[in-house]
């Protein structure tokens, strides 16, 4: 890690000895200064828990009491004095120490589309740069080459809103997600179906009757053809098509895929995750994380005999985040306290986030819509020093009244917390180098230490 | 046309020879025969040949212009697999392939892609596209995949009417839609030949439909300005809801908000209020002109007969640079269907003259296939000669393109040998088994252009140890393995030239052949001729050359 940073600072200033960027030195040289790197030599993973369609801040972190906005929910106390959430997250209540809840998000992007490419990538949709989504981004740096299991593996992603969003953008399909389960399909988080088999990687043995010679050999033959195919028709489909082998035949080989056998774990701690997609999904999360995979994505996309399409509550919003959050607090709370138990909370930071939060008014449909103005995101666990609220909202919970935070200074934040140099560059498609996060972006230093 | 235009002169060359040729007597009727033809193609045209012409005139103006040195042309055999894979969508089976490539006749190329024309793959594999582009959520939302059957057989029938374009799309647009179009409704009669379920997928809603029928029919995207003045696009929410308003008259008689129902037309409502505004907006054309009403006549009819008249400034080029898109794997304009205000056409005197030319040409799909695939432009290889060759939209050498699931799935099953099962010949029918369903979903094309289609590490397990190929390269369950390992009277090198020709439509080069018959006459780690070639027919079927279309 340590090495990494120093590499890449040298190359950033030998870019700015070739005058590449004499006009910004200026602006980055006291930046360098001051990143005295504290940066651990532990490597960081990172969670994330998207909730795809944009979950309501004011019945989960963000409550209006009192306030007509507030709707049907009640806050209840958590483990830290002056902190309350929602009656339906109990158990991460108890667990509020680890979490910082930011409840001044302010995005402007209120589309479905373009505000998912905006959280996942940091930018909106612009011109002819391919943003890579951030598990690429932050896979790229915390992961290692060669490694028996993808860096990124994505649980269920849902990625019609915006696929732009989901892929590795610029950084090419060498930083792409492994996808488990089934992409797209609005999952049915109730009991009794089926969760196990989606989160299984299929085609993983050698077919019946081929042992690993017989493979080897014919692994032999198709790199003779790849490679003269290459060389005359160079491009990123068969670069790609090439990774994508490596990448699965090192899998194959590797002992850490007992990571998928979630029969594995003891029953207790399966129920206690939930038995659902998500559920089981955080826990083969935790299981990755601690095969060292640095970044896991695990998308809630809806409950079952819900009338709205995953968070997005147009219509009778309280019924649909009541059992959403049914499935969620379980999950996470026990993903926080099985990584805590295993040592591993310190150096694992959990995201929860959407695409933006609701309408603090509720509509005639009982339902809140888009509302980008003043939402609510969740840092916690490693890197984060939780217990402690950022921004403040007004009452009626329609603007921010303190501490605006972009899209940018939360990705500046989860740099820092993750030991990242957020100047770090990567070459994008357009031949512009594009910074983890923004110069300008201001990370939230008193949430990460 | 060309023929009739040709019978045409030649009915009536009596009169004309003495009017162009007066001392014609001294000639040799042959001489003058070659003569009128040359006049025939040059002055009354072979339409399809013009086409092309176009085409390559323009592209080659560029790289003229910028010092672009184009690929050669490809030889027959790539150009036999890569036209089969666009038109027919699959590969073509060794049979085809082996009298293709005996053909030495000049115009092999052109009754190539008419016979594929004709072929009920074309038909297929158009449908398959169409799906794609009009109805996505047939992938994903369960009200489409149970109405898909019904949309298909409506597009093949079309399709293998060849009905025209305008035609198609009009008869899309005003679709009787009155009467119960619940999801009960719709699995009770999932193979009804109709193109509703292009509405009911959209929820019938006039804010989906406004933005699903400009996108795709238009190249519009508009649907950003349904919530907000689109901050680097001109369209105002105003113009998006004055759009959607054509679809007003749809109204569900059911009050339940999510779910359709009863659904009747009021033909003459022509307006709707801005969700969460006071504004009323009337109905008006993506062009700012307001339409002249008729009486009876529903709106949805008016914005059907403007979308799909030969003036409409965006339908032509809109489907145009699909198509250019389908066969180049990069539109004029790209993304295909994005030509908004910064997204700017690579050859727009191009795009501008093929779309006058499909308009003049009513729209005639096959024909605009014709003019395409017979274009030298189309007809390069993709093998990079030059560095020049690099920015896709020189179109200096065919890209690599990624293939949708469909094209795969039915190009393995030639190469195989496994062609009956998968309904290739039966267009009509939709049985659609377990594991070419399954298949489908793991290769679903993901929005990427298909020249930067990635492979996820997902396919690649499936590739490599699924089913699906294991079967194909199994002596026992795979049809070409198996006559090609069992044959007897071949030499090795023989029996690698079949596995070649039936899964890369080519022969091995020499390089090629010397390797590989190295390691069939060893035997490979089994020391087994015979499980020596099924590792051979393995690679390949994993290669990147099987799996793009290139």
């Amino acid at each position: 890690m340590t090495d990494r940073s120093r590499l890449s600072r040298r190359d950033l200033i030998k870019l700015s000895a070739c005058g590449a960027f004499g006009s910004s030195m200026s602006r980055w040289l006291p930046a360098l200064a001051n990143e005295v790197s504290k940066s651990p030599d532990r490597r960081r993973s990172v969670i994330l828990l998207w909730m795809t369609g944009g979950p309501p801040q004011t019945d989960t972190f963000d409550m209006k009491p009192g306030h007509e906005n507030g709707g049907q929910f009640k806050p209840i106390d958590t483990s830290v004095p002056g902190i309350q959430i929602c009656e339906h997250l109990p158990q991460v209540a108890k667990l509020m120490q680890y979490c910082a809840p930011i409840r001044s998000m302010s995005t402007k992007e209120g589309d479905h589309t373009r505000a998912t490419y905006l959280l996942r990538t940091g930018n909106l949709p612009q011109g002819p740069i391919d943003y890579p989504t951030l598990g690429s981004l932050f896979s790229k740096e915390l992961g290692q080459e060669n490694s028996d299991l993808p860096n990124f593996v994505a649980v269920a992603p849902y990625t019609q809103f915006s696929p732009a969003a989901y892929g590795p953008g610029f950084l090419g399909p060498k930083f792409a997600p492994l996808v488990v389960g089934d992409a797209n399909r609005v999952v049915v988080n109730t009991p009794g179906t089926n969760y196990d088999q989606s989160l299984a990687v299929k085609n993983l043995a050698l077919p019946q009757g081929i042992n690993v010679e017989r493979a080897d050999a014919r692994l032999s033959l198709l790199g003779d053809l790849e490679s003269d195919f290459s060389s005359q028709r160079p491009g990123l489909n068969s670069e790609s098509h090439q990774s994508a082998y490596a990448a699965a035949v090192r899998m194959m080989r590797s002992e850490a895929v007992k990571a998928f056998n979630l029969d594995d774990e003891d029953a207790k701690l399966r129920d206690a995750y939930g038995r659902n997609q998500f559920g089981q999904a955080c826990l083969l999360a935790r299981r990755l994380v601690e095969r060292g995979v640095p970044f896991v994505e695990v998308s809630l996309n809806g409950v079952g005999n819900n009338q709205t399409f995953a968070w997005d509550t147009h219509a009778q919003n309280f019924t649909s985040v009541k059992s959403l959050l049914g499935v969620l607090d379980p999950a996470w709370a026990t993903l926080m306290t099985d990584l805590k138990d295993r040592g591993l909370l310190d150096s694992t930071m959990i995201v929860w986030m959407g695409e933006f939060g609701r309408t603090p008014k509720i509509n005639p449909q009982m339902g809140r819509d888009h509302f980008p103005n003043a939402w609510s995101s969740v840092l916690c666990g490693g890197g984060i020093k939780g217990g402690q609220v950022v921004g403040k909202t007004s009452d009626d919970g329609m603007k921010v009244d303190d501490r605006p935070v972009s899209v940018q200074d939360l990705f500046a934040t989860m740099c820092k917390g993750l030991g990242l140099d957020s100047m770090k560059q990567n070459v994008s498609n357009v031949g512009r180098p594009i910074r983890l996060a923004d110069p300008t972006a201001k990370p939230i230093t008193e949430i990460v230490g | 046309m060309a023929q009739t235009a040709r019978s045409h002169v030649f009915g009536t060359k009596g009169s004309r020879f003495d009017v162009l040729f007066p001392r014609t007597r001294s000639l040799s009727w042959a001489l003058l025969i070659s003569l009128v033809l040359i006049f025939v193609d040059d002055v009354m045209g072979d339409e399809v040949q013009n086409l092309a012409d176009l085409i390559d005139r323009r592209i080659e103006a560029r790289w003229k212009s910028d010092g672009v040195t184009p690929a050669p042309r490809a030889g027959d055999a790539e150009f036999l697999r890569r036209v089969s894979l666009h038109v027919a969508g699959s590969i073509p089976p060794v049979a085809d392939a082996r009298q293709f490539l005996r053909d030495e006749s000049l115009d092999q190329r052109r009754r190539l892609v008419d016979q594929l024309l004709e072929s009920p793959h074309y038909i297929t594999n158009f449908s398959n596209l169409w799906t794609r582009v009009m109805m996505p959520e047939s992938a994903t939302d369960l009200q489409g995949q149970a109405q898909r059957p019904g949309f298909q057989a409506w597009l093949r029938q079309h399709l293998g009417n060849n009905t025209h374009y305008d035609t198609m799309v009009h008869e899309l647009l005003t679709t009787p839609l009155a009467g119960d179009r619940s999801m009960n409704a719709a699995l009770q009669n999932t193979g009804a030949v109709s193109p509703i379920a292009f509405f009911t997928t959209k929820q019938i809603k006039p804010e989906n439909l406004a933005a699903a029928t400009s996108r795709m029919f238009l190249g519009i995207r508009i649907e950003c300005a349904q919530c907000h003045n689109h901050p680097y696009d001109s369209w105002k929410q105003e113009q998006f809801w004055g759009y959607a308003a054509f679809f007003a008259g749809i109204e569900r008689t059911t009050r339940n908000e999510d779910a359709i129902g009863q659904v009747k037309e009021v033909f003459d409502r022509r307006e709707l209020t801005i969700p969460d505004h006071e504004t009323v907006v009337q109905a008006t054309y993506l062009d700012g002109t307001q339409p002249q009403w008729r009486t009876r006549i529903s709106s949805r009819k008016t914005l059907a007969d403007w979308m799909t008249a030969k003036q409409n400034p965006y339908f032509a080029k809109a489907v145009v640079n699909r198509l250019w898109g389908h066969f180049f794997g990069v539109g004029i304009v790209d993304p295909i269907d994005d030509f908004g205000g910064t997204n700017k056409p690579s050859h727009p005197e191009l795009l501008d003259e093929l779309a006058a030319d499909f308009a003049a040409h009513d729209f005639d799909l096959k024909y605009l296939i014709r003019g395409i695939t017979a274009s030298q432009t189309y007809q390069r290889t993709s093998r990079k000669t030059h560095d020049s060759q690099n920015e896709p939209q020189q179109f200096a050498r065919m890209a690599v393109q990624g293939l949708t699931g469909e094209q795969l799935f039915d190009s393995i099953a030639v190469a195989v040998g496994h062609l009956e099962s998968f309904q290739q010949q039966q267009p009509f029918q939709f049985n659609q088994n377990g594991a070419r369903g399954e298949f489908l979903e793991l290769f679903a094309p993901d929005n990427n252009s298909p020249t930067e289609r990635q492979t996820s590490i997902l396919q690649a397990l499936a590739l490599m140890n699924g089913q699906f190929t294991s079967a194909a390269t199994n002596l026992d369950q795979s049809s070409t393995l198996t006559a090609v390992v069992e044959f007897p009277w071949m030499k090795t090198p023989d029996r690698i030239n079949a596995l070649y020709l039936a899964a890369l439509t080519r022969k091995p080069r020499p390089d090629e052949l010397e390797r590989l018959t190295k390691y069939v006459d060893t035997g490979g780690p089994l020391t087994n001729q015979k499980q020596a070639l099924a590792d051979v027919f393995w690679a390949l079927l994993n290669s990147s050359e099987f799996l793009f279309n290139h």
